[in-house]
């Protein structure tokens, strides 16, 4: 508070030093007034009002207000008062009637019907679900990025809070529409889904945001190219920028943050912008790309985008290997990191999961040992290469305690090993419901420094054990980041939490994060406070505000901005 | 005083300036009025009262609708007020309370300091005569980092962040005369974990002495950092201009090199952006964003960076061309292919004739253009086989030699040719063109597929101009092209670079794939991205640092009155 109270004073002092300099102002204005000098008296009233104003503020400066430092680099949510959104019904009408003519009035370009008003507030995936008000008054479907653009204008013109929406797949609330009875949703899923131009010689794809993941890497695959990046099915580009997400190919590719070339984004005001051209690399001004991957749609909505594409190995397997403990497998990946062995993805399962694997019957066999064990996808340039990879990777395992090292004999077999490793959420829901109709499932992401990976994996092991609730953990092993899926009825919901708050407070004491790829959205905003403290997150509020200062673009996601805000 | 403060930033607009302005509304000349002069007495003791009033709602209104910024997204440069800095009084004050708090060994104003802080003479474009530092601090903490900062931002003082002075585009110019805070003294590699494959460094710590610091601990000298610019840089900088080199073709640049940074913001907070974990989705992605701002946004003190495994097993191959189309076709097809190498770089047939010229190896080439491959691998088998189909692909282009080192020692020996590359064009231009023969670093980079095309018509345009020039190019489709001017074809030379961005931007490129923007590029930035762009990223700097303290005119103009063309 001290360095305000200065500031300002100083502020002050100087302005007061240079008043004589200032004080030909007032006479050239006295100049035309009239023949002779005007009495001192005609100027009382514009004096006292002048003093008056000027006592007046600074008693408002110094003495009751000093919080709000105009010249701080960081917003407070104390310092914030609520965001005002569009509560009247004519006005809002008269938004809709305009945001409608943008979309030429067709009815196939926005929907008002239960079906999607619901589907677009929350998903049976979700670890935090929308209550029965909490509906978006309208769902939009744009046609390009003008569109989204000019729908931008208005609800900033008429403070409506907009949610942009792509796959809806996002696991933490993500597009959760807290405001209640005035949220616009912009759903960019059902016509800007198009793959504009692959350019194979630069290994560059340009799509919108809409496009599946899924339909590109199949698109990409026929090239001979692949999608860096593999998150959880139906998730669209727009939402793998928001959420900065990855999957199993990450440790070789690396995250969305590294996927990505240029992104064309709409901001709050409805301006777009561009963040590149499309070189590779580029030091050219502010990392907005940086900025804007990983903002969950708070500060602009995703239209388009340039992503990488990269070139997929000439030939490729699948081996797999069980391990005696976490600990142990965790310790292997460790080691084949450290001797600069570069694999294509390495994916733990628990025992657990390759329980639920064989129980399920999802692949062609169903005797596999319920170990913890790794999954190792090879990658290279000739048998001869791979092979030579595949003999380090065993000689490491055997090392760690590895029982039995497999590789896929054929590609049948090397996409049907796989296909365990990606069907895991899925087996574990059926399983579930198989049980109890009712089930739900809570589908959470830590990561943390590689050498904290195993440590961190058995204590969670271990309480969700005692707790009796079934479970299975994933991880991405060579990010050092994995998956708990909890399966819960609705008396075990606060038990879940709890377990939850521990895994993620454990991760944290590890110098991990609360979030390896799902991001924040409404379910682990007191996490993120609790990983960065305060200023950091005073920062992003900071950031916000300054992109976003009707506060409309996605609100109450990733941090408050409402300090009337009593959600956790 | 009104005017004065009318210069206060319109962006951030808080109590005073708001009270400020509504006090002009309030200055207008009076209309003469009979009336108004009889009852003077009462009006004047009214409108004092009305004054109190009105005063204190001006100063309460910004608090209770607490919408710190104008409603836009973006903010264009003409919205803007000049900064307003302290004077000289002011800067005195400043230094005072500064040296109460690091000591005066701390605080330098020696010629020398300043001069060296000046310009390091890599620059093509001069400070003006003016714009020199006044003060040059060396703090060696962050607190002390958030100390300072807090006190500059009491006196607004302008503040340009500084460690190892290797930047190439004016980056640490003093526009305005001010502090430089040199960060070089925080030069401690604090922690390396190694299971982690992390380090945890002071900002001055430089790239080169924490890879010697790691190849000469038993454990960790399997471990480097991925991105090796310049001689001489800082982690700072490296983080501040999202530097690269040679090996980004494989590791990325800093960008993708970078887990977690502490800084130091304008008004002092200190925030460290994550913990150490390898990869995160939670919250805004500060790290990102800090990476490339160029010390405008905040001051770099501490990093967590990557470590990458060095190869267990690496070869290096030096293939000459006849043309230089011939190379990036090869280029292009390694690329295409998947094959992992860890180094791609391309050099013209200048270049090599001006290696050739040096003594500073032993080894000759032929004056073609040539590509320097590094090849890494589990083993000798699995590297073998790369080269092998190395070799086929560039024989497929019809390489006209194909040299790969046996040993590790010779592998050196090939690549120092590239590394020391800058040192021998110097050497070159002093012996052959003039003693004062100068040269000019550009740094562009483009889409791969457009990477011939580009060097096709950046060389045809070079034929308009009577000054040698030569080509390093890095796997990224980076290219450096260097030309050599005397003192008299500065602008000679400025209009060819120019062009050359310019022609790069048209080409789907950048004007700089790793030196940054600094002073000499704004304009090339703007030409590249837009001015909505740019005005975004003026928005954010003044969220940040309203004052506009922070490394002032860097990167995009932030003053209505900078007239400067670049």
């Amino acid at each position: 508070m001290w360095r305000l109270n200065v500031g300002c004073s100083q502020a002050l002092k100087r302005s007061v030093r240079r008043l004589p300099k200032e004080s030909r102002f007032f006479n050239s204005y006295a100049k035309p007034l009239a023949h002779g000098k005007p009495s001192w008296k005609s100027w009382a009233p514009i004096g006292g009002l002048i003093i008056g104003s000027a006592a007046g503020a600074s008693l408002g400066l110094f003495g009751w207000d000093i919080r709000n430092d105009e010249f701080a680099s960081v917003t407070t949510l104390g310092e914030l008062e609520s965001p005002r959104y569009c509560q009247d019904k004519g006005k809002f009408d008269e938004a809709i009637t305009k945001l409608k003519e943008i979309l030429k009035n067709d009815p196939e370009c926005y929907s008002i019907s239960k079906a999607d008003l619901d589907s677009h507030s929350d998903s049976y995936f979700g670890t935090h679900h929308a209550t029965e008000e909490q509906r978006p008054r309208i769902v939009l479907f744009p046609h390009n990025t003008q569109d989204v653009s000019e729908i931008l204008k208005i609800c900033h013109e008429y403070s409506i809070p907009v949610i942009p929406f792509s796959g809806g797949t996002s696991l933490e609330g993500h597009f959760l529409p807290t405001r209640i009875g005035c949220t616009v949703m912009v759903d960019l899923s059902k016509y800007m889904n198009k793959i504009l131009q692959l350019d194979k010689l630069d290994l560059d794809v340009e799509v919108q945001a809409g496009v599946p993941w899924e339909d590109l890497n199949d698109y990409l695959n026929e090239q001979n190219l692949l999608f860096g990046c593999d998150p959880g099915p139906g998730a669209q580009i727009g939402g793998c920028i928001a959420n900065s997400c990855s999957g199993t190919n990450a440790y070789r590719y690396g995250t969305m943050k590294e996927n990505v070339v240029n992104i064309t984004a709409v901001l709050a005001d409805g301006t777009i912008i561009k963040t590149k051209k499309r070189p590779r690399k580029s030091s050219a001004g502010y990392n907005l790309n940086g900025l804007l991957i990983g903002s969950e749609g708070t500060l602009a909505v995703v239209t388009e985008a340039t992503v990488k594409c990269h070139v997929r190995p000439v030939k490729e397997t699948v081996a797999v290997g069980s391990f005696p403990s976490v600990g142990a497998a965790a310790a292997c990946t460790s080691r084949i990191i450290q001797e600069g062995i570069q694999l294509n993805a390495m994916e733990l399962l628990d025992d657990n999961m390759m329980q639920i694997v064989n129980k399920s019957g999802a692949t062609y066999k169903t005797d596999w040992v319920e170990a913890p064990t790794l999954f190792f996808k090879i990658g290279g340039r000739n048998d001869n290469i791979i092979s030579e990879v595949v003999g380090e990777v065993k000689r490491i395992a055997e090392k760690h305690g590895c029982h039995k090292f497999e590789f896929a004999k054929d590609d049948d077999e090397k996409l049907e090993l796989w296909e365990a490793r990606k069907v895991a959420l899925w087996s574990v829901i059926n399983e579930g419901k198989a049980k109890d109709s009712n089930i739900n499932v809570w589908t959470t992401d830590v990561a943390v420094p590689l050498s904290q990976f195993s440590k961190v994996i058995e204590a969670t092991k271990k309480e969700l054990k005692d707790s009796g609730l079934q479970s299975a953990i994933v991880g991405h092993a060579g990010d050092g980041n994995f998956h708990s899926f909890i399966l819960y009825n609705n008396q075990e919901r606060s038990k879940t939490s709890k377990i939850v708050d521990n895994m993620v407070q454990r991760a944290i004491d590890a110098e991990g994060t609360c979030t390896g790829e799902h991001g924040v959205g409404i379910g682990k905003r007191k996490f993120l406070l609790e990983e960065l403290g305060e200023a950091p997150v005073d920062l992003m509020r900071r950031l916000k505000m300054a992109m976003d200062p009707k506060r409309i673009l996605n609100p109450d996601k990733i941090f408050k901005i409402d300090p009337e805000d009593r959600e956790e | 005083m009104i005017s004065k403060f009318h210069v206060l930033p319109k962006q951030g607009m808080g109590h005073a300036t708001r009270m400020m302005r509504q006090l002009r509304c309030f200055s207008t000349p009076p209309k003469y009025n009979e009336g108004l002069r009889r009852s003077t007495g009462a009006l004047a003791a009214l409108s004092l009262g009305v004054g109190v009033c009105l005063g204190l709602y001006i100063s309460y209104v910004p608090h209770s609708s607490k919408q710190v910024f104008p409603l836009a997204s973006i903010t264009p440069l003409h919205e803007l007020n000049p900064p307003q800095y302290g004077s000289e009084e002011d800067l005195k004050n400043c230094i005072i309370e500064i040296q109460k708090i690091i000591g005066d060994n701390s605080v330098a104003d020696s010629e020398a300091e300043i001069d060296h802080h000046t310009d390091n003479g890599f620059n093509p474009s001069k400070p003006l005569p003016h714009q020199k530092p006044r003060y040059v601090i060396y703090p060696e903490s962050t607190e002390d980092v958030s100390h300072i900062m807090q006190i500059i931002n009491k006196y607004s003082i302008p503040v340009v962040p500084y460690s190892g002075g290797t930047a190439l585009e004016g980056h640490t110019y003093s526009t305005r005369p001010g502090i430089v805070l040199n960060t070089s003294r925080m030069n401690k590699i604090l922690q390396v974990n190694v299971d982690d494959l992390d380090a945890v460094v002071q900002a001055g710590v430089g790239w080169q002495q924490l890879n010697e610091h790691l190849s000469k601990q038993k454990d960790m000298e399997n471990l480097m950092l991925g991105c090796d610019c310049g001689p001489g840089a800082h982690i700072c900088g490296m983080v501040s201009t999202n530097a690269s080199g040679i090996g980004a073709t494989r590791y990325g640049s800093m960008a993708s090199n970078v887990i977690s940074i502490k800084a130091v913001l304008a008004d002092g907070t200190v925030i460290k952006t994550k913990q150490r974990p390898r990869k995160s989705s939670a919250g805004y992605n500060l790290t990102g964003l800090l990476v490339g701002s160029e010390g405008t946004l905040a001051v770099v003190t501490e990093v967590v960076v990557k470590l990458q495994v060095k190869p267990a097993y690496e070869a290096a191959a030096v293939v000459q061309f006849p043309s230089v189309n011939d190379c990036t076709r090869s280029m292009a097809s390694f690329f295409k292919s998947g094959l992992p190498l860890n180094a791609v770089e391309l050099l013209d047939s200048d270049m090599m004739r001006c290696i050739n010229y040096s003594d500073l190896v032993t080894k000759k080439f032929e004056n073609m253009p040539t590509l320097f491959i590094k090849i890494g691998g589990l083993n000798r088998i699995i590297v073998e086989e790369y080269i092998k189909e190395v070799k086929s692909i560039s024989q497929a282009n019809h390489c006209s030699s194909f040299e790969f080192a046996r040993s590790a020692e010779e592998a050196e020996e090939l690549f120092s040719a590239r590394k020391n590359a800058l040192y021998m064009m110097l050497d070159y231009g002093f012996n052959e063109i003039s003693p004062d023969a100068k040269m000019w670093i550009t740094d562009c980079a483009v889409p791969l597929s457009r990477l011939a095309s580009t060097l096709e018509q950046l060389n045809e345009m070079m034929k308009e101009y009577p000054m040698q020039h030569m080509v390093l190019g890095h796997g990224d489709a980076n290219l450096h092209y260097d030309i050599f001017y005397t003192p008299d074809q500065y602008e000679m030379c400025r209009e060819a670079v120019d062009r050359m961005a310019k022609l790069t931007i048209a080409n789907e490129g950048t004007c700089s794939g790793e030196h940054g923007i600094g002073a000499g590029k704004r304009a090339l930035l703007e030409t590249e991205l837009g001015e909505d762009t740019i005005s975004m990223m003026r928005k954010l700097k003044l969220a940040l640092d309203p004052k506009r303290l922070l490394n002032p005119d860097k990167v995009f103009k932030t003053d209505p009155l900078d007239e400067n063309t670049k």
